[in-house]
């Protein structure tokens, strides 16, 4: 099998997560952020393959399986959340949403 | 019977308390508890009766061992030595005489109290007849839990402070104990204590060791005391100050010395040190006491330094003493703290400024304060002037220092109680005294004669308790005698020198190179 | 001879047992009668003893009878046995022969106070701790009835517990003595750890095989400290003045006979050690010179007759202390004995003064009593005539026989002669002093309105009696010995304790003669100055605050011992207990609220700060990993 290098697999995933977490830091909207999340998640599910396929062992593809269906259990939660916050008739800005402060 | 003597001093309470709790009985449940603590006193008569004080072996008197958990090798091994069979004579008297005097006065909810009382008592009795260091934890703690209730529900108006700041104490003291309970246990495979060898750890003897401290308690652990004194009611103040304090002594001889003979010496200095400003501090701090309750509670502070100074003299007369002063100061201390109860039902107050002149037209709270206030200060003859003549001589033979320290204490002890007595009985009648005060009652009296009897017996023959505190058992470590065979600094320079000379002329011919070695071997006076 | 002995001894613990137990069933008077007939049984059974005794063969006059051991531990041990041997067969005479007059008599006086019954359980319980103390078998038994007189005195001398006066004068005697307790206490800590016990035996043959070294010479001087707490003596004299609170009889029969005469029976008792410790017996003796003089002057200012009397007994006993220091055993007992007498004599008299006078005790209030009390003046005068030494009453030998042993005693004990001889001056200055102010002269304003006759009931007849038998006693008693002709006493004592100085007889007529001529010319001036008027007191204002002052030595005790240790208390109390040992504990709980209230800071509830901190958290973990390895 040839194709890319090794480092370009994990150059895009590192792209991907690093795309993802300035989202989750920087966006204000919470649909944004989730979907942040789920780009940092892509991100380390390609860097799983990748190393799956390099090692030829399954284990990271089960690993990356998983993480999908975490993935997709999160966003069952939070985009309820942000329907719940939505009824509420709140602003959807995470900044404002600061009632568990200590 | 007599192996189970044991087991039944220690259950007999415990299942007095199950019956007090249990069953509905209501305002009997003080003449029950009453009961079974009299029979418990009893029974203490009666193993004292089968006791034998010259048991030679390391196992004690009434020895009952059975496995409790067989893989981590615990047991339920309990037994009484000399020393501990006393304190455990002192602890089933003081506890009859606080259950009777509670049962007197009347506390509300009567059966969770006194139910209370009788487990505090079986608790008690089990820590000095443990023989195994988690049974001896269970007891020990199992005796704090009825203490917190006892004071946080029943005590003075300042109750809760009190109970927190006694909890964080002896908590801080019992986990550290925990710690050094699992650690030796472990590492000696077994928890036994009459069968498992010395240890050498300054840790593990610093953990038990604290603990202990916190419960005496010794200077300047004693954050919990003037408060737990002041709050808790009178009966369970002569608890805690005549009884509960003895468990931190019992756990010096048995645990701290017995199984640690080696930091024990190590840390001698600093615990002498300790007690004998705690001796010191208690003292002057008693004799500045505004009220009744302070002057008992820090001479408790300072008569608990004094033991320890016994205690960690290391020597026979001073351990003996100790012991005996160890009854002699719960007998004291609770009898006081019985007065003072009547006192302040009398007068509503404890206040020194406030009283006055209960002597006059009333003869048996004068003659029963007195009694026990001139004991207490040891004067020549009594039973406290026996244990701490026997302490200080013991600590006296291992530095005079200590002694020096230890006999300014008791002149110290001197001026405290008699400003105690004259405050309550001489001079013109206090504001707080009303012209009706009564005398002491005959029930008050049928509960304090008998505590003043023990005192004045024990002064006609302190020895009973002295001479029968240590038996010539090879399981414990052997203590050193008063006084060694032959005493080398008391020769004089001329005998000394004869002495070097005969050692000199007995020499082999031709041994010069070991001249040195010979000399220093064979002349005692120059060994270390 | 032994039961006789325990007998002696254990006869007034019964009678204070049976007053305590039988309460308010002993009528007043019963309680008084049964007192005095215990210790006259004491009486009679130490004269059972001593005609038995007188029995035996010279070496074989010491026995000691133990009933239990009373304290041991280990090795150690001290059984409460009695030791019977000239010297406390004397003693036993001494304290139970005056203390069943003085108990007699108090039967008079007490009359009609509200606690009488407790006043002889107190008496009676004395003469069993005194007993105790001059039976002893052993020096631990010994101290415990050293301690237990202590504790009879507080309790007598605070006997009018309303009156704060009185229960601040018991309590300094207790402290002084609790402090000579402590240092006998740590004398035979030395001792148990030198020899292993207590018994007189081995602490004699011990000190005998170590003369000299320091050891003996701290166990010397501990036993000296109790001593001098005890006998009042210099410079533990402050409590016997004050101590005179207590009720006369108390007055006469422990601070004047008994008690305070302990120190010079243990200074008798144990004269081997000190005997092997020279210079701590030099200063015994030297602390006696000077206590004489002091306590001399300090009488010649007092107003208060009782403590005129109290200052003399001092006095007195500074001589015993300077015998017993020199080494002139039967001589200091000698004086002790007919001290005793003459003494409980003065006491008992001015008792019978006060009572006339209704509990006055001022002397500037009184004046011309003679006429009114001649009976009690004779007595009075017989008393000041013995304590000033005019022969042939019991005080010229006792007290001239030390004087003579004093100057047998080389340059140290001429010196000290010196001094005892300016005493017997002070001495018949400051006794005719008290008479001339007392009994002569025209009669007081006070005296002719508050004089009251007494009446001649059955309590009064008490008190006459016994005060009658005192006189007697005080006149003949020193006629038991006649220093150089006549010894009886020395020869009973000698085996117990062998003098170190026999004077010649010449010294013992320059003595005789010297003391004789210094008295009179005391009693002379006071004649002089308050009896003719014909000379006036030296203003000399300075002396005279000091002696009135007492030397200040009270204020100087306050300043160095009491306000320092109160001081002491108030600041650990105030800088240490309150805050460090109490505060310690709020302190932990406040401390961790704080702590936990500005952690909450941290908790800001925004997403983007937590996000932002965990990236902050991954990167510095990465870049450490990548350090490490």
């Amino acid at each position: 099998m040839k194709g890319p290098d090794l480092t370009w697999y994990l150059a895009v995933a590192a792209f991907l997560f690093a795309i993802g977490a300035l989202g989750v830091m920087l966006r204000r909207s919470p649909l944004i952020v989730l979907l942040s999340l789920e780009i940092m998640l892509n991100g380390a599910n390609l860097a799983l393959i990748t190393f799956s396929r390099h090692h030829g062992q399954l284990d990271g593809q089960v690993f990356a399986l998983a993480v999908m269906a975490v993935a997709a259990s999160e966003v069952v939660v939070g985009l309820g959340l942000i329907v719940a916050v939505n009824r509420r008739k709140l602003e959807l800005d995470v900044d404002k949403l600061s009632t568990l402060r200590g | 019977m007599t192996g189970w003597l044991a087991t039944i001093l220690v259950f007999l309470p415990l299942a007095g308390a199950l019956l007090v709790w249990l069953l509905p009985i209501g305002r009997f449940a003080g003449s029950l508890a009453l009961l079974v603590a009299l029979a418990e006193v009893g029974f203490w008569i009666n193993a004292l009766t089968r006791m034998d004080f010259n048991r030679a072996g390391p196992a004690p008197n009434f020895d009952q061992q059975t496995t409790w958990f067989s893989d981590l090798h615990v047991s339920y091994h309990v037994g009484f030595y000399a020393f501990s069979f006393w304190l455990a004579g002192l602890a089933v008297v003081v506890m009859a005489a606080a259950i009777a005097y509670a049962f007197w006065v009347g506390r509300e909810r009567p059966r969770a109290y006194f139910g209370l009382m009788l487990f505090l008592t079986a608790a008690v009795v089990g820590v000095f007849a443990a023989q195994d260091l988690l049974l001896f934890y269970v007891f020990f703690e199992a005796m704090m839990i009825p203490l917190y209730v006892l004071i946080g529900v029943w005590g003075g108006p300042g109750r809760m402070g009190a109970t927190v700041k006694f909890v964080i104490y002896t908590m801080a003291g019992s986990l550290l104990m925990l710690a050094a309970v699992i650690v030796f246990g472990l590492s000696r495979n077994s928890f036994d204590l009459v069968s498992t060898e010395p240890s050498n750890s300054n840790w593990l003897f610093l953990g038990f060791a604290i603990a202990f401290a916190v419960k005496a308690p010794l200077f300047p652990l004693h954050g919990w005391l003037p408060d737990a004194y002041r709050e808790s009611s009178p009966e369970v103040a002569a608890v805690l100050s005549g009884v509960i304090s003895k468990a931190a002594i019992f756990g010096f001889i048995r645990i701290c010395f017995g199984k640690f003979p080696g930091p024990f010496d190590d840390f001698r200095v600093v615990i002498l040190g300790l007690a004998v400003s705690g001796l010191v501090y208690g003292s002057l701090l008693a004799f500045r006491a505004p009220d009744v309750r302070g002057v008992i509670a820090y001479s408790s502070l300072a008569q608990m330094g004094l033991i320890t100074i016994g205690v960690f003299a290391e020597n026979t007369a001073g351990v003996s003493g100790a012991v005996l002063q160890s009854v002699n100061h719960g007998l004291i201390s609770a009898t006081l703290f019985l007065i003072a109860g009547a006192i302040e039902r009398r007068t509503a107050t404890g206040n020194l400024d406030r009283l006055g002149g209960m002597g006059r037209g009333r003869p048996a709270l004068a003659t029963m304060l007195m009694a026990t206030g001139i004991i207490a200060l040891a004067v020549p003859g009594s039973s406290a002037f026996a244990g701490e003549f026997l302490i200080l001589a013991g600590v006296f033979s291992s530095g005079w220092g200590w002694a020096v320290a230890g006999a300014t204490g008791i002149v110290l002890a001197a001026m405290y109680m008699l400003r105690l007595i004259s405050a309550v009985l001489h001079e013109r009648p206090g504001p707080a005294v009303p012209e009706a005060a009564l005398d002491l009652r005959p029930a008050e009296l049928g509960i304090l004669v008998p505590l003043v009897a023990c005192l004045l017996a024990l002064s006609a023959w302190p020895a009973a308790i002295s001479a029968h505190s240590l038996e010539h058992s090879d399981g414990k470590p052997v203590l050193r005698e008063l006084v060694p065979a032959t005493d080398y600094r008391e020769r004089t320079r001329e005998q000394l020198l004869n002495e070097l000379a005969a050692a000199l002329k007995s020499l082999p011919p031709g041994s010069g190179g070991s001249l040195h070695e010979f000399v220093l071997d064979k002349t005692p006076a120059f060994a270390p | 001879m032994i039961v006789a002995s325990w007998v002696c001894l254990f006869a007034p613990l019964g009678a204070t047992v049976a007053i305590t137990l039988g309460g308010t069933r002993w009528s007043r008077r019963a309680a008084g009668y049964l007192a005095t007939a215990s210790v006259a049984t004491s009486f009679v059974a130490a004269g059972v003893a001593f005609f038995s005794i007188l029995g035996r063969e010279t070496d074989d006059r010491s026995h000691l009878s133990t009933a239990w051991t009373w304290l041991s531990a280990g090795n150690f041990g001290a059984g409460l046995s009695v030791l019977v041997d000239p010297l406390s067969i004397f003693m036993m005479l001494v304290v139970s022969g005056v203390g069943a007059l003085i108990v007699g008599y108090s039967v008079g006086y007490m009359d009609g106070d509200d606690e009488e019954r407790r006043y002889f359980a107190y008496m009676s319980f004395f003469v069993f701790s005194m007993l105790l103390l001059v039976q002893a078998g052993n020096l631990l038994l010994l101290l415990v009835g050293w301690g237990l007189v202590g504790l009879c005195s507080y309790f007598l001398i605070g006997y009018h517990h309303e009156r704060p006066a009185a229960v601040a004068a018991a309590k300094k005697a207790f402290i002084m003595n609790a402090f000579g307790d402590a240092t006998m206490a740590l004398a035979f800590f030395l001792l148990i750890q030198r020899t292993g016990s207590l018994s007189f035996d081995s602490a004699f043959r011990w000190s005998g095989g170590v003369e000299g070294s320091w050891a003996v010479n701290l166990v010397a001087l501990g036993l000296l400290g109790g001593a001098v707490a005890k006998s009042a003596q210099l410079p533990l004299q402050t409590w016997l003045p004050d101590a005179m609170e207590g009720p006369t009889p108390v007055s006469a029969l422990i601070h004047a006979a008994t008690m305070v005469t302990a120190g010079v029976y243990l200074l008798v008792r144990t004269a081997p050690i000190f005997e092997h410790a020279g210079r701590v017996q030099d200063l015994a003796a030297g602390i006696g010179a000077a206590t004489l003089l002091v306590a001399g002057l300090i009488a010649l200012v007092q107003v208060d007759i009782k403590r005129v009397i109290a200052y003399s007994t001092m006095s007195q006993i500074g001589y015993m202390f300077l015998g017993a220091g020199l080494g002139a055993y039967a001589n200091s007992m000698f004086h002790l004995m007919t001290h005793a007498f003459f003494k409980a004599l003065l006491f008992l008299a001015a008792g019978l003064v006060i009572h006339a006078l209704v509990g006055e005790q001022d002397m500037r209030k009184m004046g011309g009593l003679r006429r009114f009390l001649p009976r009690t003046y004779i007595a009075f005068l017989v008393g000041a005539l013995a304590l000033t030494g005019i022969p042939p009453l019991s005080g010229f030998f006792s007290k001239d026989s030390i004087l003579a042993s004093a100057l047998a005693a080389g340059w140290y004990g001429q010196l000290l002669f010196a001094a005892g001889l300016a005493g017997a001056f002070l001495t018949g200055l400051y006794t005719f002093r008290m008479v001339f102010l007392v009994f002569e002269g025209e009669p007081s304003a006070y005296a002719r309105e508050h004089f009251h006759q007494p009446e001649r009931t059955e309590p009064w007849l008490w008190m006459g009696l016994t005060v009658g038998v005192l006189t007697v006693g005080a006149v003949v008693a020193g006629w038991i010995q006649f220093a150089g002709i006549w010894t009886p006493l020395s020869d009973f004592l000698r085996p117990v304790a062998e003098p170190l100085v026999e004077p010649t007889g010449t010294q013992d007529f320059l003595a005789s003669f010297g003391a004789v001529s210094l008295g009179i010319a005391g009693v002379a001036v006071a004649w002089a100055i308050y009896s003719a008027r014909a000379v006036r007191v030296p203003a000399a204002g300075p002396v005279r605050a000091l002696l009135e002052h007492k030397f200040y030595f009270d204020k100087l005790y306050d300043w160095v011992f009491y306000r320092p240790s109160v001081l002491l208390a108030r600041t650990l109390r105030d800088y240490v207990e309150r805050p460090l040992v109490l505060g310690s504990i709020s302190g932990i709980a406040a401390g961790a609220r704080r702590i936990g209230s500005e952690v909450t800071e941290l908790q800001t509830g925004l997403v983007r700060t937590y996000a932002l901190t965990i990236a902050g958290g991954v990167t510095v973990l990465a870049l450490v990993f990548v350090w490490v390895k």
